[in-house]
């Protein structure tokens, strides 16, 4: 593209246009694509926002860590597919010794760039225990970490302070569980803190090679990578927020795997665009109307509980999400431990026990708040449950807010808002572990992330106890309780998990994904044409 | 002359001071805390206090507007936290992207606009005068999301002929992908200085010098080019370095509908996350354009216009 540039005049710019134009146009193929065509086996994939944070100990959001999974390597990685599980990536064997020891043997050869040489237990050791050292945010993905400790060169003990059996799940093969260089980072940050946007080495199948802030991030081949190369010589990841957006790059071809919103699902899966496959995948997202347990309107379990029946799920979900959602039963989405079976209200409520529930608190004339994100989604829900409630006599007033202003309401530490706070219309990511959604519901997030100002000496037993414990089905069981104690407080009405369709180019790609439908660029294999 | 500058330079400094201590004041008034938003939900109280620390956020206000302005007199629009990197960096490396698309859209919209504005004076009441009005009307009534949305569904969906996302790379690239954005962000100001144009030539071709120029037996093309248009477009230019703070918004929906870069979409992102030092340094530099570009409008006016020239 430089050489075009340095030679073109205006002569041989319109020679050269008249002539690619003729020659697009008689090839029929798109000046969209014409223009993105490049040598090798290319990845365009999009994602909803651009990257903000490479440093796998102080990692932020979904879309970091897609890129951090190419250019670092992590003892376990997730495996694609439909089943949550895991395999071995730079670790040749990970083993359980008991509770609270973790033995790891990496596999040898794997090298950081730029003569930082060769990835060895020490590397895993200083990667893992400066995200507690520097007080990272996301220190929580340890829980216990007590130490690591030193075999050999290769082999190394994680030791925790207490069994805590998310690690297998959310830790090892995710944000954190990434493995840095310790010389790299100690030259680059002195005190081995957080490096931000500029990594020092990388030791996965890729190197940054470019990145254009809100253009696109490239991947291109690490050299000096000795394991499994990947499919592509160059992935190419495309910030684009909106996803309306997404899906007009998609059709015109700008890219060649993204995600979509529900709303459109049955538009691509009836008249899907040209050579394209469509997959359905449920999201761990988990939303719901939550009630603030202390506030003077809601402190009557009663209304809570009117307001808990009343509410239709299936109305809101036809509304807000065309249909295309699935009823929640609780916080932990399908497919992880702890998914609860049914829960204690059916997703359709009862207009008449809502009605005795008012009448038993006494109350009449009530009028409610409900907050929600400035989304079309959220102002929907939110304005679906305000017709619902009116059947049961309860006027409620719809305050959309900015994801700024929304984020802090309920926080104590932002002022004294979350005393005004009623009803909220709430979405919260997860990880496949139930910890991280029931970590936030304990009586000391209580003003901090806990809302609803829901209080229980048991859940917070059964919180401890629940990441302690190896057998899923036992695990399971806990889970449930909790969730049914969260729904028993009135203060939960469980609405959905979503849903995260993408669609991909069955000539130019297979892709992999998990089974929440994150892209594992790693897998993706090219298609030829 | 030179006073005039003088004193426009300091009205530009007192505005640029006013705008951003009013934005400063009002970021603040809102409710939300970049702490909650950049560090997630797992972090701290003790973590939320460190970022505050770091950002200055524990700091009387009058303290931190006090060290922005002390800070931009050493050229440092201050730092951002979240990604380790100096705001300048941030904010210069997007705003090219944001330029270049107001000055094209422009461009196209005044090499259009111009002539139709002319012909549709000279040819008042013809059926093309009705028609260029009809259109520009039509162009000013949708809003540049509403086109841009059918522009991406036309021509990149459905017929496949440009790019529905990015920027590009190298010249020829960069100018197809600028095709669309500039169409829908140029094509309300079409209607516009059409219009405008039109009436002011209507205005000037009316007046005793332009009928003296007829009675010298000067041709019509003569008349309209060398001695009405000069005049006829001064209201244009006046509008056009105003309308600078117009087109900045319409750049925020087209760089967010054809996923660009650009100071738009990276003022909403930070606003969204109450990133204080990306909203301060996006706002001092657009208002720094907005001004500049107003003064150099006033200048044009000057320099084609002589009784402007001489109040000066």
């Amino acid at each position: 593209m430089n050489r075009i540039r340095s030679n073109l005049d205006r002569r041989t710019f319109l020679k050269a246009g008249a002539t690619l134009g003729g020659a697009i146009i008689a090839a029929g193929m798109p000046l969209s694509q014409a223009i993105w065509a490049a040598e090798g086996k290319v990845l365009k994939a999009r994602s909803y926002s651009d990257i903000d944070k490479l440093d796998p100990g102080f990692y932020q959001n979904a879309y970091n860590v897609d890129v951090m999974n190419c250019i670092y390597s992590k003892l376990t990685r997730y495996k694609p597919g439909s089943e949550w599980g895991w395999e071995l990536e730079a670790a040749e064997t990970v083993e359980q010794v008991d509770p609270t020891h973790i033995r790891f043997r990496l596999k040898k050869g794997l090298a950081f760039t730029g003569n930082h040489g060769e990835l060895t237990a020490k590397d895993v050791k200083f990667s893992f225990e400066r995200v507690i050292k520097h007080n990272s945010p996301v220190k929580g993905d340890w829980g216990p970490l007590d130490h690591v400790e030193l075999e050999d060169d290769y082999t190394g003990v994680i030791v925790l302070k207490t069994p805590f059996v998310p690690l297998w799940n959310i830790t090892l093969p995710y944000g954190c569980g990434h493995i840095v260089s310790e010389k790299a980072v100690m030259q680059a940050t002195k005190d081995g803190g957080d490096f931000g946007m500029k990594p020092p080495a990388f030791s996965g199948p890729y190197v940054l090679a470019d990145w254009k802030p809100n253009q696109y991030v490239q991947l291109a081949r690490n050299p000096e990578w000795s394991g499994p190369k990947p499919g592509f010589d160059e992935i190419r990841i495309l910030p684009i927020g909106d996803v309306k957006t997404a899906e007009r790059a998609y059709q015109s071809g700008d890219i060649d795997f993204t995600d979509f919103s529900l709303d459109s699902l049955a538009t691509f899966k009836k008249s899907p665009p040209e050579n394209t496959k469509v997959e359905e995948k449920p999201s761990l997202y988990y939303v719901y109307i939550g009630m603030n347990t202390e506030h003077p309107n809601l402190k009557d379990i009663n209304v809570r509980k009117a307001i808990q029946w009343a509410i239709n799920v299936p109305q809101i979900l036809d509304a807000a999400y065309s249909g295309q959602a699935e009823v929640a039963t609780g916080m932990v989405a399908p497919g992880l431990v702890g998914h609860r079976e049914k829960a204690l209200v059916p997703p359709e409520g009862d207009i008449e026990k809502a009605k005795e529930f008012l009448a038993k608190a006494g109350v009449s004339d009530l009028t409610l708040t409900i907050d929600c994100l400035n989304e079309n989604t959220f102002s929907t829900i939110a304005e679906v449950v305000q017709a619902q409630l009116a059947q049961i006599g309860i006027t409620l007033q719809v305050n959309v807010q900015d994801s700024g202003s929304f984020w802090t309401i309920g926080m104590e530490s932002e002022g004294s808002r979350w005393k005004d706070m009623q009803l909220i219309v709430q979405r919260f990511s997860m990880v496949p572990d139930p910890y991280y959604a029931t970590c936030f519901f304990v009586r000391d997030q209580v003003g901090v992330w806990n809302w609803e100002r829901f209080r229980s000496e048991r859940f917070d037993e059964l919180n401890a106890k629940a990441v302690t414990i190896d057998d899923p089905a036992e695990r399971t069981k806990l889970y449930t309780e909790m969730q049914d104690l969260l729904e028993e407080s009135g203060a939960y009405r469980f609405l959905t998990h979503e849903g995260s369709p993408v669609m991909y180019r069955t000539t130019k790609v297979d892709a992999a994904v998990r089974p929440d439908g994150r892209p594992l660029y790693l897998n993706f294999k090219p298609v030829s044409a | 002359m030179w006073l005039y500058l003088l004193r426009r330079v300091v009205l530009a400094v007192a505005i640029i001071v006013a705008a951003v201590m009013l934005l400063f004041f009002m970021i603040h008034a809102v409710p939300g805390d970049p702490a909650a938003v950049l560090l997630g939900p797992r972090a701290t109280p003790e973590m939320k206090a460190q970022l505050h620390q770091q950002m200055g956020l524990d700091r009387p206000l009058l303290i931190q507007i006090a060290g922005f302005f002390a800070g931009l007199l050493h050229g440092d629009l201050g730092f951002d936290v979240f990604t380790q990197r100096p705001v300048a960096d941030i904010v210069f490396e997007q705003l090219p992207y944001t330029i270049e698309l107001i000055l094209v859209s422009i461009a196209w919209a005044v090499i259009v606009a111009v002539p139709l504005g002319c012909y549709s004076a000279v040819r008042r009441n013809s059926v093309i005068d009705k028609l260029i009005g009809i259109m520009a009307v039509g162009t000013i009534a949708i809003p540049s999301f509403v086109m841009a949305i059918y522009a991406l569904l036309i021509f990149s969906v459905g017929l496949g002929w440009l790019p529905a996302i990015g920027v590009g790379n190298g010249f020829s690239d960069r100018l197809v992908h600028l095709v669309l954005p500039a169409l829908v962000v140029g094509i309300g100001w079409v209607g516009y200085v059409s219009r405008l144009v039109r009436a002011s030539m209507l205005e000037i071709l009316g007046e005793n010098h332009i009928r003296m120029a007829r009675s010298f037996g000067l041709s019509e093309k003569r008349i309209v080019a060398r001695y009405a248009l000069p005049l006829a477009i001064l209201p244009t230019v006046t509008i056009l370095g105003v309308g600078m703070a117009h087109l900045l918004s319409a750049a925020v929906f087209v760089e967010v509908v054809f996923a660009r870069p650009g100071i738009g979409a990276l003022t909403v992102k930070a606003v969204d996350s109450r990133n204080y030092p990306i909203v301060m340094g996006t706002v001092l530099v657009t208002t720094f354009l907005f001004v500049i570009s107003t003064t150099l409008a006033d200048l044009i006016n000057a320099a084609l216009d002589p009784r402007i020239r001489e109040k000066l």
